[in-house]
């Protein structure tokens, strides 16, 4: 069997897969050019961005389109696809693992597959936009370098994706391994925000010319090396032009070798769960006192005791839901942070006029806002997370109201605290302990209100989570569009809450408690009316959860 | 019809399943008496599994009804499914909980009372030598001891009638036996159990009553003397479901 034919078996097995996926499914096609559209909207925007490096405004600034935009590009290769979309998988590896194939085939053939998507093709189009740029500047032999380049930064960055994703397939198999990783990899997340906070503090601060040096940097690492050859050979630089080639050439063996390595464990699959653990500690006390938690010693041994404790130990357990969980946390304690001390001195720079609180009352009253709701916003598709296990729920007949009022209750028990925390920070920061009873009241606010918006949602629109072992792996298609649906609830929800808000920021400090007590009302209030009326649809709709919850249907 | 001492434990009417454009489940009418060991068998996609979840309430049927001792599973749920015990398959427990742990879950959201809870669920560790495992988590449990400890759950609160989807797959033999020797106990003890197998020895051996579902329908159902009259169980499935079981000059290259 020669590779070559091998390589193109993998080609039409990958578009008959896709072609298959779309087959008599109306949304599944509308998504399908909803992506088609947004990969053509980064391709024309990319492009457009790219070619603009061939103004002519001073001497290198065609350089440093290539070496920021080329090394976003590649990081952003990295770093998606193990945060977000998870992996394409449409050809997973396990599946190829009793085929008598060399590794060597299965590498090519699958790194050809990859190609064939649209997040592959809408980077080759945007990146194209240097060889339009380089024949401007140089005329068609740089063209021709930028067009080797452009191909083979393509190639690094699938390769990269690939490599990454399959070795963290591997570290995600154990399930030690695989909830420090789905931690760290939390944490990255909610670094992410921060990190580009202070990339553009750094930005104003030194101003174009100064990222000149960066730039050249980046040029001879492999993020961005096969980005600027089009620009050195325009300038007649042919020694960088092949030291270039050569770093990005030997990046893509590496990573290919390192992937066919990844792959070999990978293609065991995820399905071995890993040694069975026993955990030593034996706690005291039957099964029912073994159920809950320390923290609910004092909760009612009933149908919705019970259903707050599980709740309270998957968010801790479940390592999908502990990831969301510690992302929040993060969130919601940065952005305080950042709207009451403000960027200036958290990057060390010169602070506003009179050295207070950048942004005023609106900055603050927005944090308090986002903060809220995004707490909320984690239960949009919380028998997702559960998956076909919500079937013991239909079984033993827990009714609707009961079930989410526990669910309501057992997540609170973790963000209440957040919130107190975060109360404290803006105390901290403003230095106006007035303004800390007006802050958690409309945190509360925020938090109840959304809350309410996020249970209807979460019963309207469940979609599956693959059962997979990865925390990261999602399923695109009906969740994409249904999660976008909890988006529009929640601006409704933001819209609901505006009042208590913008009065918490305005409202002097001697008014504060106040505001607190009407604050908690209105959340709870909203919290109550949402679990009422999610909890009677959840009594109609039950049944149509499951089947919406259930992987592959 | 909830009546007396002849209701059927689990009573099936014209029940419809569609899934896109497949018909999954095309009308099916069943009575199980109580008292009874019945046993649904079925070729592969044949619709078992659908039916028992609309059967049990997991799955809302396009047409017809189920009753469980003549309670409405779908218009009556709180009292069918009070009376009603159930192993479904291909479907996750909440598995992030140990075994004691979901144990006692089960049994509170049943309404049972703590301490009787506590009692039954030891209990039921130890029969099925799940106690050993103690704290790991039912996720790094093997697969025969997720059907035992999903079996468990369906045993905890001493329901009236037993539906199990595939309840002796994945499990090695001692257990099986055991599992066997669980349900003969409470069929004696006036429990009823419909289950789902592929195992016509394990059918032939337990039950009183068997159905053969073929691409949606019931075609033969009968006491399992009555359907196998002269001949073994096997005989009666393989011209029922109508596949080929031997070879003819094919594959001559094997």
């Amino acid at each position: 069997m020669s590779v070559g034919v091998s390589v193109r078996v993998f080609a039409r097995l990958k578009l008959r897969v896709l072609g298959n996926g779309l087959r008599g499914k109306g949304w599944r096609i509308a998504l399908f050019v909803l992506g088609c559209v947004s990969g053509l909207w980064f391709a024309v925007v990319g492009f457009t961005v790219f070619a603009l490096s061939a103004v002519d405004r001073g001497p290198a600034f065609g350089l440093l389109i290539p070496a920021f935009g080329g090394a976003f590009l590649v990081l952003g290769w990295l770093v998606i696809p193990v945060l977000w979309s998870g992996v394409d998988e449409t050809l997973e590896p396990a599946r190829f693992a009793l085929l008598p194939l060399t590794r060597r085939t299965l590498v090519a053939g699958l790194l050809v597959a990859a190609l064939l998507g649209i997040p592959a093709i809408a980077t080759l189009v945007a990146t194209s936009g240097l060889v339009v740029g380089a024949g401007a500047r140089g005329g068609v032999l740089a063209a021709v370098v930028a067009l080797v380049g452009v191909i083979l930064g393509l190639l690094e960055c699938m390769v990269l994706s690939r490599a990454v994703t399959s070795a963290f397939a591997s570290l995600l198999r154990a399930r030690r391994t695989r909830d420090l990783a789905a931690v760290a990899l939390a944490l990255v997340a909610a670094l992410v925000g921060p990190l580009q906070v202070f990339g553009f503090a750094a930005l104003q601060n030194t101003g174009a010319d100064r990222l000149v040096r960066p730039a050249e940097v980046l040029g001879w690492t492999p993020l961005a090396a096969p980005y600027v050859v089009g620009f050195d050979a325009a300038a007649g630089r042919w020694l960088a032009v092949g030291a270039r080639i050569l770093i990005t050439v030997a990046t893509i063996l590496l990573l290919m070798w390192w992937w066919s390595h990844s792959l070999a464990s990978a293609m065991l699959g995820a399905s071995s769960g890993g040694s069975v653990r026993a955990r030593r500690r034996v706690e005291a006390g039957g099964p029912v006192a073994q159920l809950f938690p320390r923290l609910l010693r004092g909760a009612p041994r009933t149908a919705y005791g019970a259903l707050v404790a599980r709740e309270v130990r998957y968010w801790w357990r479940d390592a999908r839901r502990r990831a969301n969980l510690i992302t929040f946390v993060a969130v919601a304690l940065f952005l305080p942070l950042m709207s009451t001390v403000g960027f200036a001195k958290l990057t060390g720079q010169a602070g506003g006029p009179d050295g207070g609180p950048e942004g005023g009352p609106f900055l603050l009253s927005g944090a308090v806002l986002l903060v809220g709701s995004l707490a909320a916003i984690m239960l949009a598709n919380q028998f997702g997370l559960d998956g076909t296990a919500y079937a013991g729920h239909l079984i033993a007949g827990v009714p609707g109201r009961v079930e989410l009022r526990a669910r309501a209750v057992g997540f609170s028990l973790y963000v209440v605290p957040t919130l107190v925390a975060v109360t404290l920070i803006v105390v901290a920061g403003t230095g106006r302990p007035g303004l800390g009873p007006s802050t958690l009241g409309g945190l509360l606010a925020a938090y109840g209100t959304g809350l309410a918006v996020n249970l209807v949602v979460s019963v309207l629109a469940p979609y599956s989570l693959p059962e997979s072992s990865n925390p990261f792996a999602i399923k695109t298609g009906a969740g994409m569009a249904k999660s976008m649906l909890a988006m529009l609830a929640m601006g409704g929800a933001i819209v609901a809450t505006l009042p208590v808000i913008v009065a918490a920021g305005f409202v002097p400090d001697a008014w504060s408690w106040v505001l607190l007590v009407l604050g908690t009302a209105y959340g709870v209030a909203a919290a109550g009316a949402g679990i009422a009326g999610a909890g009677r649809l959840l009594d109609r709709r039950a049944p149509e959860v499951l089947a919406a919850v259930t992987p592959g249907r | 019809m909830v009546g007396g001492m002849d209701t059927p434990a689990l009573a099936l009417r014209g029940l419809v399943k569609r899934f896109d454009t497949t018909l999954a489940v095309a009308g099916v009418d069943l009575d199980v008496a109580p008292g009874s060991f019945f046993g649904l068998l079925g070729p592969n996609g044949a619709g078992k599994t659908t039916t028992l979840s609309m059967a049990v309430g997991l799955l809302r049927p396009d047409a017809g009804r189920a009753f469980v001792l003549g309670h409405d599973v779908w218009s009556d749920p709180v009292e069918a499914k009070r009376l009603l015990g159930v192993l479904p398959d291909g479907v996750r427990l909440f598995d992030r909980l140990t075994g004691a742990e979901l144990l006692a879950y089960t049994g509170l959201l049943r309404g049972m009372d703590p301490a009787e809870v506590d009692l039954r669920s030891r209990e039921l560790l130890d029969v099925f030598a799940l106690g050993a495992a103690g704290r790991t988590l039912v996720v790094d449990y093997s697969a025969g001891m997720k059907k035992k400890v999903g079996l468990a759950c369906a045993l905890l609160h001493a329901p009236r009638l037993l539906v199990l989807d595939e309840p002796f797959e994945a499990v090695d033999p001692v257990s099986g036996a055991l599992i066997r020797d669980i349900l003969t106990r409470y069929v004696h003890g006036g429990g009823t159990v419909i289950f789902s197998s592929h195992v016509l020895e394990v059918v032939e051996r337990l039950c009183s009553h068997v159905a053969i579902l073929t691409a949606g329908k019931i075609t033969t159902v009968g006491t399992l003397d009555g359907v196998r009259g002269e001949r073994s169980l096997e005989d009666v499935f393989v011209e029922v479901v109508g596949g080929r079981v031997a070879t003819g000059h094919e594959l001559s290259w094997l």
